[in-house]
């Protein structure tokens, strides 16, 4: 199990994506089930709740990838097997695709209201 | 270097190869259907599959025939609707999916260093599952009730009150059976491809092809339930009136559109990844360098797998989605296509940094970089909402389809046949006939759908079965049609080209193309044992930096090189490091998967003309095949003679705790888990969304009797959990009592279930709700049914001698079902009591 948690264990090539994954259902799923219960009145414009809290989940969830992604970089350069620098490396990189991605598709709350 | 098969052989190795060829020989007469070995699975996929391409592609000249004048009366509106559907279908789930698969089931043991695959049973499963739905579904064809509702059958078009008759059953039933075989090789590939690799292949020097493969069997796994779900309940609701798509009795239409595409995107992936695998093996070979960027390839195949699964709400863009859903799917849409671009990156550079060689799979290369990078540009445009709202469901999306289809897997395709073909017939292709059926399907190709692009923006509706003339459409339409026909002659060509070489191709040196990768290390044609011995590798170009790997493994150099003990085996290696763990003793020739998959078959004819009475017997016949088949496993003397190895060598994989076994077990609840999941997902679903919804004011279930069931659930895990741990200690003490207890406590916990839904008195056929709640508890019933099942063969087993201290195995394998079952009872438990109860009459 430890092992597991190791920045160099290719478990890690996709806990960034399963994190960006979780981040997607999450807020699709909180949308679709916040606009059917309590939908915010249009004119509110986009300073609703949702946004807000789409906003705070976007930003967390971005902010946790990069520092897992800064992680893998510190680890990949103590590595001592080049197994372990390859596997933390590439890591690395798709943890930082994955922040990027988040930001990418969180940022419209910014713009739109949420339910219509 | 000469052929390793011509090589003179001292006597030793002689009679090593022919105790190779026996214990791994394939029968030949009827007992041909008893074969398991993956080469010959594979190339039974991969004609099987040619053949539907046939089938489909005259689909698909029917279709530009009738299309190819207005007003014509070529066939009749039903008629095109039944052939543009079946077209679809045929091409998507009876060719695409299935010939990449037995592609990979052909290669990835060659590449990896294996004999066979983990589960040659299921592979030959696979095979007769796919074979028989393929058959029950086009044979609908034949008898003029083909599904006419499109490949994505959307309902309520395809729900019982707009298509009466068979149409829609023949897809359902027939898709779902095909499904089987996807999931089988796809759990099968994955365990393989991770466990059973040649020493010293440490993941990270695993062939790019590999990885291709790992990821689109991943995705098979996880992608594919979300469909099934959706193709039961609709054929439940066809069959047995279980409103789940019909808004009057609280279902919600969009909720197919959902579990399709939540398949149906991926569904693209899966087929666009094997054929980028293919690319990246053959590309390098032909740049004469090694591929440039390894890490950043497999970084892209990462993303690509998981973002496609967030991407399916853009083939829904004009269902009336909220705005901001809108935006994240439309975002996500266009991120897919920063790996697309890493990966043509990738080939460039290398191309760029090498010595390109110019040869037939290198020409299908360059055409597929030509139609998919197009295809991928009007993917992007289709990804911006207000665009894709105007050519929505015309031409221009057709278009799109075929370039992303066409050329990203069928061109990949034929880049891979002619490459691998000297590995299959030992001959070289001939370069003059394939140049030009290549360029006449390239050209024809591009006539074809090019001019689609501009019928679609003229305003062509696809699935329209003809057209008015003042439209302004007719030119556009007869030029694609005459397209079709010169792509239909270059395929004809190709036939004819690869059938002459067969015969009169020139004899292929060992290496002919000069790779670096395992596959060409082997005899051609195959041996059923792919290597006498298994090499030790160290690196990811094993023939680039030692060509005469391919006779010290025919000299039998290598590991594994007895086989005196009568056993098939192969490497068990681990996940990570390629360090060796175990050997792995495979089954031999088997008739459990065909009668197996015959019995489905039947369960599957009787459904379609509803002879369920009988239906259930086949489905009970069919299980005790099943369990039949899963007897002669582990230390089962037909599994294993001769338990001894050699000194020096790991264990028998049955006789350890970790096997590929609890793999095959985790990875198959991966797909299992995925179908609840996408049930969970329906549940809430309609709660939320369906108009029409009604909640009972009181949860139906009885709390005593679902608490009680669990509470047995629970402490059968906790006891079987025990039995494994004292296993651990090396002591299998009270093993056979103890499991018929738990058996007794996995009936217990079935019996209670039983009770709840007789007590429920649930109206399936009313409400949505109810019809929801059934098939949840059914799909409990069934688990704990099967958990009952398996514990008491272990019972048996354990009696036989089969099971115990020396050989663990198998009550690991039976302790992660039970874990499942655990996990899934209990969330199921909070999903549809304690949150209704807490919530109540919501909606
Ligand atoms: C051999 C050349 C092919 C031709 C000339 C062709 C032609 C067509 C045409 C004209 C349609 C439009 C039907 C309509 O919307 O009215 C169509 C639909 C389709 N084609 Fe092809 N096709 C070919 C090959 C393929 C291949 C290789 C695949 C998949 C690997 C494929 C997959 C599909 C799918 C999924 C549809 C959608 C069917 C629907 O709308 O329900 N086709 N094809
Ligand atoms: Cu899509």
């Amino acid at each position: 199990m430890k092992r597991l948690l190791r920045m160099t264990h290719p478990i890690h090539l996709v806990v960034g994506p399963t994190l960006w994954g979780l981040w997607f259902v999450a807020i699709y799923a909180g949308l679709s089930v916040a606009c059917s219960v309590s939908p915010p009145a249009p004119e509110q414009g986009t300073l609703t709740g949702i946004n807000v809290a789409v906003g705070l989940a976007t930003l967390a969830t971005t902010v946790l990838l990069l520092g897992l992604s800064w992680a893998g970089v510190t680890a990949a350069r103590r590595a001592e097997l080049r197994r372990d620098c390859y596997f933390a490396f590439t890591s690395a990189g798709i943890h930082l695709f994955s922040a990027g991605a988040t930001l990418f598709i969180g940022y419209p709350v910014v713009f739109l209201p949420p339910c219509i | 270097m000469s052929d390793t098969k011509d090589a003179t052989l001292p006597p030793g190795i002689r009679r090593l190869h022919e105790g190779m060829a026996r214990v791994w020989a394939n029968p030949s007469g009827l007992g041909a259907l008893t074969v398991v070995n993956h080469t010959s699975v594979g190339l039974r996929f991969m004609v099987t599959g040619a053949v539907f391409f046939l089938i489909g592609g005259l689909l698909a000249m029917l279709i530009r025939t009738q299309l190819a004048f207005p007003g014509n009366a070529f066939m009749s509106h039903e008629t095109y609707n039944q052939v543009f559907s079946m077209h679809g279908t045929v091409m998507m789930f009876l060719f695409a999916i299935p010939i990449l698969e037995g592609v990979a089931i052909y290669m990835i043991p060659k590449m990896i260093g294996a004999r066979d695959l983990v589960c040659p049973r299921l592979s030959a499963f696979g095979y007769f599952c796919y074979l028989f739905g393929g058959i029950i579904l086009t044979s609908s064809l034949v008898l003029e009730m083909a599904p006419s509702s499109g490949w994505f059958m959307y309902t309520p078009l395809s729900s019982g009150e707009y298509s009466p008759g068979l149409g829609s059953d023949f897809w359902l039933l027939g898709i779902t059976f095909v499904e089987i075989s996807a999931l089988s090789a796809g759990v099968e590939l994955v365990v393989s491809i991770l466990r059973t690799r040649t020493e010293g292949m440490a993941l990270h020097k695993m062939p790019l092809f590999a990885w291709y493969i790992l990821a689109m069997a991943l995705m098979i796994v996880v992608g594919f339930p979300p469909l099934i779900l959706g193709s039961v309940l609709l054929e439940l609701e066809r069959a047995a009136g279980m409103p789940f798509f019909d808004v009057a009795g609280g279902g919600d239409p969009v909720l197919w559109a959902h579990l399709f595409w939540l398949f149906g995107h991926p569904e693209v992936y899966i087929i666009f990844l094997p054929g980028a695998g293919i690319v990246s093996t053959l590309l390098p070979v032909f740049a004469r360098r090694p591929i440039v960027g390894y890490g950043w390839v497999v970084a892209a195949i990462v993303i690509m797998g998981f973002i496609s699964f967030g991407l399916w709400v853009h083939h829904m863009f004009t269902l009336g989605i909220p705005q901001l859903a809108l935006a994240f799917f439309s975002a996500a849409s266009m991120l897919v296509a920063i790996p697309t671009g890493i990966q043509i990156f990738v080939w460039l550079a290398t191309l760029w940094l090498g010595r390109p060689v110019m040869s037939l799979p290198m020409l299908w290369i360059v055409g597929f970089l030509v139609i998919f990078v197009l295809g991928g540009l009007t993917g992007v445009m289709l990804a911006l909402v207000p665009f894709n709202w105007q050519v929505h469901d015309t031409h221009f999306v057709v278009a799109h389809m075929h370039y992303v289809l066409v050329g990203g897997m069928l061109f990949p395709l034929l880049a891979g046949l002619y490459y691998w073909l000297p590995l299959v017939s030992g001959r070289m292709p001939s370069e003059r006939l394939g140049k030009w059926s290549f360029w006449l399907i390239f050209l024809g190709f591009n006539v074809t759908f090019l001019v689609m692009h501009w019928t679609g923006l003229l305003g062509m509706r696809r699935r329209v079965f003809t057209y008015d003339s003042a439209m302004g459409w007719d030119i556009y339409n007869l030029i694609s049609s005459v397209g079709g026909f010169m792509m239909s002659a270059g395929v004809a060509l190709l036939i004819l080209d690869i059938t002459l070489h067969f015969r009169f191709g020139r004899k292929a040196p060992q290496n002919p193309w000069n790779a670096g990768t395992l596959e060409w290390a082997m005899p051609k044609p195959p041996t059923p044992y792919n290597f006498v011995s298994l090499p030790r590798l160290e690196t990811r170009h094993p023939l680039w930096d030692d060509p005469e790997l391919p006779r010290t493994i025919a000299a039998g150099k290598h590991g594994l090189n007895t086989i005196e003990h009568g056993r098939r085996e192969t490497w068990g290696s681990d996940a990570l490091t390629g360090k060796l763990r175990e050997v792995v003793h495979l089954p031999t020739n088997s008739w459990w998967p065909f009668f197996a998959a015959l019995a489905l078959a039947v369960v599957c004819i009787c459904l379609l003309v509803k002879l369920y009475p009988l239906a259930g017997v086949a489905t009970l016949v069919a299980v005790v095949f099943l369990l039949r088949w899963s007897w002669e496993n582990g230390a089962h003397p037909k599994a294993a003679p001769d338990a001894t190895v050699a000194p020096g060598q790991p264990p028998l994989h049955s006789r350890t705790m970790n096997g590929p076994g609890v793999w095959t077990m985790s990875v198959s609840h991966l797909a299992n888990g995925s179908l609840y999941l996408s049930l969970l997902f329906g549940w809430f679903y309609l709660w939320t969304v369906a108009p029409e919804w009604q909640m009972p004011e009181t949860s139906p279930l009885s709390l005593p009797l679902l608490a009680g069931a669990g509470l047995a659930l629970t402490l059968g895990t906790a006891w079987l959990a025990k039995l494994v741990r004292r296993l651990r200690g090396h002591s299998d003490s009270g093993l056979g009592g103890g499991m018929y207890l738990v058996a007794g406590l996995g009936a217990l916990q079935s019996a209670l279930l039983g009770l709840v839904i007789w007590r429920a008195e649930l109206a399936p056929s009313e409400t949505a709700h109810d019809a929801t709640l059934l098939v949840a508890l059914a799909y409990v019933l069934i688990h704990a049914l099967l958990g009952a099942l398996l514990c008491l063969l272990q019972g048996l087993r354990v009696g036989y001698g089969f099971v115990g201290a020396e050989a663990p195995l198998e009550p690991v394998v039976v302790l992660r079902l039970w874990y499942y079952n655990l996990i899934v009872y209990w969330s199921l438990f909070v999903a549809v009591w304690v949150m209704p109860t807490l919530l109540g009459g919501a909606s």
